[in-house]
């Protein structure tokens, strides 16, 4: 072959490959000073571009050549949180716009949480993620314990197990909006079949999360039979009542009435914001609770037991109120405070850091990739964090009139 | 059924080892009494069950997890930060078992382990069976017994529940008894006990489980202790 026409060949490929690479990213950001609503559609573009692993949306998005040939490639291990919050924030935004083209992304984000059930091959074990591959990749290695499987039902993926209470409150949370504000009947009947199958396993193993080897997953323990946080109590009452609500089958409701009855669940979880000391303040479990309240207290109607939610709301309205928005959910927090209780908490303050919410930058970093031979290459590529919390609390406060289309 | 156990218990548990005396601990060392003790649940896992009366000799066992800088005695190749000195080594189960090897002394056995983290009457958690928050180590950086409320097991070893997970010498095997089939079963994973700072508070019981490969830690932030045998005199 002619040196120049071997240069040729060669020259093609790269432009291919590079092509190829560069193809897969969303790459405009907006910046600043730009409205909250361009912001947001900016994020949004980002996030469904750069993140959307067949429906799922992923937290954490590495870039090639670190993610070798897929721009998805990253920690894994929470992306439930980010696809619940997208199908929310879809929910909502359907809501308002009634827009076919915004429902049918929301479809597509919960088909996507039906595959993480249908990856493991368990009727009612959900993943907390998946890869589209038949070989495990890098970051299997170093970004997650040793709890990827291939897939048996689903032959070519593989899956991440040890789901934990907050996946498992993500999934009632976001399948629930969806069931509630955006699903047509179709789904709403696919909603409801998987939370049946979801919830129903978890109350068939004592209220447990167990992993395909039928023990408790780390941070799966809602069992009345075992010492567990109050937080965890929160989260069963507000499963169940989401599920019952959904599917209308009885279990679920005698399972949450029977938690109350004999297990004081009613009781245990009114403290389960931790206030003092003070640095055992979480943020964390606080978006869980944020979550399981604002569900489940739209959803009863008992009075009494309306009062001991509120009683857990206002422990956390305690620290909530002079929170520092240093994280875009404790944002979420305030406009769910006023959601649930109507009461007019929004300051020009806390105005302002709505306006002013921002999703990530992406930024370059060296990665150190475990290789076949057992050696570590170093890599520098490009990462994203998520923005579907902000976009979320965008579309959320817009349901309920607290922010304005014109931010 | 309690009432039958903590009769047993009270009958194996005071019979007479007239050996045990005549052995002081070494230092960092507790001593656990030979004899039966209430091991496994039935309310956990069912690789706890079932809930039986286990025996074990005497045995002095170490008051706290294995720190960095013990493990750099041993290690000298083995770094950490100056300001986590005190913090239990987070190691394989090969270097855990060469640093006990080294140190004259040999991993816990499950039921050595058990016994010294919940006594002979078959509690919860090291220090009854009521939990709190601030009996916890729930912070690596916080051990050494200095969870809130610093309470020890009924022989006096700290930090069992929480902080880090502690290797045992034993391979996953399924208890006597016990008919639930696991694949994981076997020899090639080694059982850690006490949970970790890192999942819920379920897997900080006495009896809880968990299997682990015993050189591919992970994320999993494992330490061990060490046990000495007695010598017959």
């Amino acid at each position: 072959m002619h040196n120049k026409l071997r240069l040729s060949l060669i020259f093609l490929c790269f432009v291919f490959v590079t092509l190829q690479i560069w193809a897969q990213k969303v790459n405009e950001f907006p910046s600043k000073t730009d409205p909250l609503h361009k912001k947001v559609a900016l994020f949004d573009r980002l996030m469904l571009g750069n993140h959307w692993n067949e429906g799922a949306i992923m937290q954490h998005v590495i870039f090639p050549p670190a993610g070798l040939d897929r721009p998805i490639v990253g920690s894994q291990a929470d992306c439930l949180d980010p696809t619940s919050e997208m199908l929310a924030a879809y929910s909502h935004k359907y809501a308002l716009t009634k827009d076919n083209k915004d429902r049918e992304i929301a479809n597509q984000i919960f088909e996507a949480i039906l595959k993480l059930e249908k990856v493991t091959g368990v009727s009612g074990l959900v993943a907390r993620s998946f890869n589209k591959t038949d070989e495990p990749l890098w970051h299997e290695e170093v970004m997650w314990y040793h709890e990827w499987h291939g897939s048996t039902s689903m032959p070519g993926y593989r899956w991440l197990g040890d789901l934990s209470a907050d996946k498992f409150t993500s999934i009632f949370y976001g399948v629930g909006t969806f069931w509630e504000i955006c699903a047509d009947a179709e789904y709403k009947k696919k909603a409801a079949g998987l939370l049946d199958r979801f919830i129903g396993r978890v109350i068939d193993n004592n209220f447990k999360l167990t992993d395909l080897d039928g023990k408790m997953t780390l941070w799966g323990n809602f069992c009345p039979d075992l010492p567990h946080q109050q937080l965890n109590s929160l989260e069963m009452l507000a499963a169940l009542k989401v599920t019952h609500r959904i599917t209308g089958k009885e279990r679920f409701n005698a399972a949450y009435h029977m938690l109350i009855d004999r297990y004081q669940y009613d009781d245990h979880q009114i403290n389960s914001k931790i206030l003092f000391p003070e640095e055992w303040r979480n943020v964390g479990d606080d978006y869980h609770a944020a979550r399981s309240l604002y569900m489940l207290m739209r959803y009863e109607d008992d009075p009494n037991l309306l009062n001991k939610y509120r009683m857990n709301l206002n422990r956390h309205w305690y620290d909530w109120k002079d929170i520092e928005f240093t994280w875009e959910s404790t944002i979420w927090f305030v406009m769910v405070y006023q959601v649930l209780t109507d009461e007019d908490i929004m300051t020009e303050d806390k105005k302002q850091a709505i306006k002013d919410m921002w999703g990530f930058e992406r930024r370059k970093k060296e990665f150190n990739i475990p290789q076949k031979d057992g050696s570590f290459k170093k890599i520098t590529s490009e990462e994203e964090g998520t923005a579907a919390a902000m976009i979320r609390n965008y579309w959320f406060g817009r349901y309920y009139g607290i922010i304005d289309e014109k931010w | 059924m309690k009432i039958f156990y903590t009769a047993l218990i009270i009958l194996i548990g005071t019979s007479p080892n007239f050996s045990q005396d005549l052995n002081e601990p070494p230092e960092g060392m507790v001593l656990v009494a030979e004899g039966g003790f209430i091991m496994g649940s039935k309310y956990g896992d069912h690789d706890e069950k079932p809930k039986q009366i286990a025996y074990t000799k005497a045995f002095f066992i170490d008051k706290y997890e294995i720190s960095n800088t013990e493990f750099a005695k041993f290690d000298s190749s083995f770094k950490f930060p100056a300001s986590k000195k005190d913090n239990a080594a987070i190691v394989t189960w090969s270097q855990a078992d060469a640093y006990a090897k080294w140190a004259g002394k040999r991993l816990p056995t499950e039921k050595e382990w058990e016994k010294a983290a919940r006594g002979i009457d078959g509690r919860v958690f090291p220090w009854g069976n009521t939990y709190d928050n601030t009996y916890v180590v729930w912070d690596q950086k916080s051990t050494r017994g200095t969870s809130i409320a610093k309470p020890a097991s009924p022989y006096g070893c700290f930090d069992m529940a929480g902080g880090v997970w502690e290797w045992t010498a034993d391979w996953y095997k399924p208890y006597p008894g016990n008919k639930t089939p696991m694949e994981q079963y076997g020899e090639k994973y080694k059982v850690m006990r006490g949970g970790s700072n890192f999942n819920n508070h379920s897997f900080i019981r006495t009896s809880q489980r968990y299997y682990l490969l015993p050189e591919k830690i992970s994320n999993y932030p494992v330490g061990f202790r060490c046990v000495l045998d007695i010598e017959q005199k």
